[in-house]
């Protein structure tokens, strides 16, 4: 497939699929149910990252892992690596995009900054989905302050 | 040619079972899952050197009278075990780690089926047929 | 963080992405919605909100004109595919009138390593192509019906998706001035 075009619109569909999905039960809290958008992602990192780890050699660590989810993972994705990558080495990780795929086709303004988590639910299922995999259980949330930049707080639980 | 392919899951669980000889099922059952706690050791022995430790193929785990076991294990710790006939003297390590990198590839196939829940036992057809191909080397 | 990025064939990555996402989807329709025939008339519909926005970027992109005919129209199309879905198939099965065509796609990364369970059989799992054909074609003014003949999850030997055209739509724009 040679183009993003595709990609893009099927992700546009498919929140508006669930979005609609969500309005037909009732909803009493003012945020929005995105559980099932970033569960299609989780399905979706968790079984990419068996294809896209096939070749390759073993992981050193828990930080060798979220540099690969920054570099190699985030460009074969999102054509760029994670701009920023801050952690406390003790499990909580925060990645910065500052140019987000599917933030920049919204407007810089504030008007969208509502409807932005939708756009972000997806990347964060990938995320948890593809660590999960990895062995690496954890939560992931997204704070998006200045479109079109973007961060995904990671939080591994240890058992 | 391999007598028996196993795949088993993160939490030990076994995944799949294909034993090209019915009779010897049970046998193998059992020694694919002691040669698990070989492993297990294998993957804890961080003293080693680097490069050991980061190749997916661990090589042979262990040796019995009739056959040999060697096991793989990939990023996403799943578990491949191959048992060989020992007589078969003209299988050569290279192509037990090539036996390794195709069942890898049909894994990682079966995976992408949306229908198929990680986790759960694998019931594709195409799958085995591809196993048994693979085991026989006529792929 | 100094690895080379140059890993992954990201054409590859992209088509997977695709693959598993539209996979993952549909599996959730399936826990939405009660029977297999409403799911694939959610995708079909899905695939028309889609083809109303591809055909915008397809013009875009190609720079290309009105068409001169259905055959031309076709042609178009199968350009489309090989722009967006990477795989050429082939337009055959011209009905006599010459309002109806197949495409025939003997490999179809949308269904790439998917196996249908059997009580998953009455699944139209294509039917986003058929809705994507559709809204495009509305796009420029043509009604079009589109549907599955054939379908390789179902054991066949290729994928094949029939259009009939109906009728023109009437422009938006008044012909002329007088």
């Amino acid at each position: 497939m040679s183009d993003d075009a595709v990609f893009e619109f099927l992700h546009s569909e498919l929140i508006n699929y669930i979005i609609s999905q969500n309005e037909g039960k009732s909803k009493e809290g003012k945020d929005e149910d995105l559980s099932n958008i970033e569960y299609i992602g989780f399905s979706t990192g968790y079984r990419i990252i068996e294809r896209l780890t096939k070749e390759m050699p073993r992981f050193k660590d828990e930080l060798d892992t979220m540099k690969f989810i920054c570099t190699d993972f985030w460009s074969a994705l999102y054509k760029k690596q994670i701009d920023n990558l801050r952690t406390n080495h003790q499990g909580v990780y925060v990645l910065q995009d500052n140019s987000f795929r599917f933030l920049t086709k919204l407007s810089s303004g504030k008007q969208y900054l509502e409807v932005a988590p939708r756009f972000v639910a997806f990347t964060c299922g990938i995320i948890r989905g593809s660590l999960a995999n990895l062995g690496i259980g954890c939560l992931v949330t997204a704070e998006v302050q200045n479109m079109p930049s973007c961060k995904f707080h990671i939080q591994v639980q240890r058992t | 040619m391999a007598v028996c392919v196993a795949i088993i899951g993160k939490d030990n669980s076994p995944k799949y079972f294909c034993c090209l000889n019915p009779d010897e099922e049970l046998g193998f059952q059992y020694k694919v899952l002691s040669s698990l706690d070989v492993v297990e050791e294998k993957l804890n022995t961080t003293n080693k050197g680097t490069n050991d430790l980061r190749e997916l193929y661990l090589g042979m785990l262990y040796s019995l009278e009739t056959h040999k076991i060697y096991g793989y294990v990939t990023n996403t710790k799943i578990k491949f075990i191959i048992v060989v006939d020992s007589t078969n003297m003209a299988l050569r390590d290279n192509e037990i780690r090539s036996m390794f990198r195709k069942l890898h590839s049909e894994y990682a196939d079966i995976v992408c089926n949306p229908f198929y829940i990680p986790g759960d036992a694998i019931c594709s057809k195409s799958f085995d047929v591809n196993v048994k191909n693979i085991m026989t080397g006529t792929v | 963080m100094s690895r080379a990025s140059t890993r992954f064939d990201t054409k590859k990555v992209n088509s997977e992405l695709v693959t598993l996402t539209y996979g993952a989807l549909v599996a959730q329709m399936i826990k939405d919605l009660d029977n297999t025939e409403d799911v694939s008339k959610q995708l079909e519909r899905l695939g028309y909100n889609m083809g109303i926005r591809l055909i915008e970027d397809f013009l875009a992109k190609t720079g290309t004109g009105r068409c001169l005919d259905l055959k031309d129209t076709a042609d178009k199309i199968q350009s489309a595919f090989r722009m967006y879905l990477g795989v050429q198939p082939n337009v055959a099965n011209w009905s006599a009138a010459g309002d109806e065509f197949s495409f025939i796609l003997d490999s179809n990364p949308l269904t790439d390593l998917v196996e249908l369970p059997d009580e998953l059989k009455n699944l139209k799992y294509c039917n986003i192509i058929c809705g994507v054909i559709r809204g495009a074609l509305e796009m420029v003014q043509l009604d079009v019906q589109s549907w599955i003949v054939q379908d390789q999850l179902k054991g066949d030997q290729n994928t094949e998706v029939r259009v009939k055209f109906i009728r023109r739509l009437e422009d938006a724009m008044p012909a002329g001035e007088d």
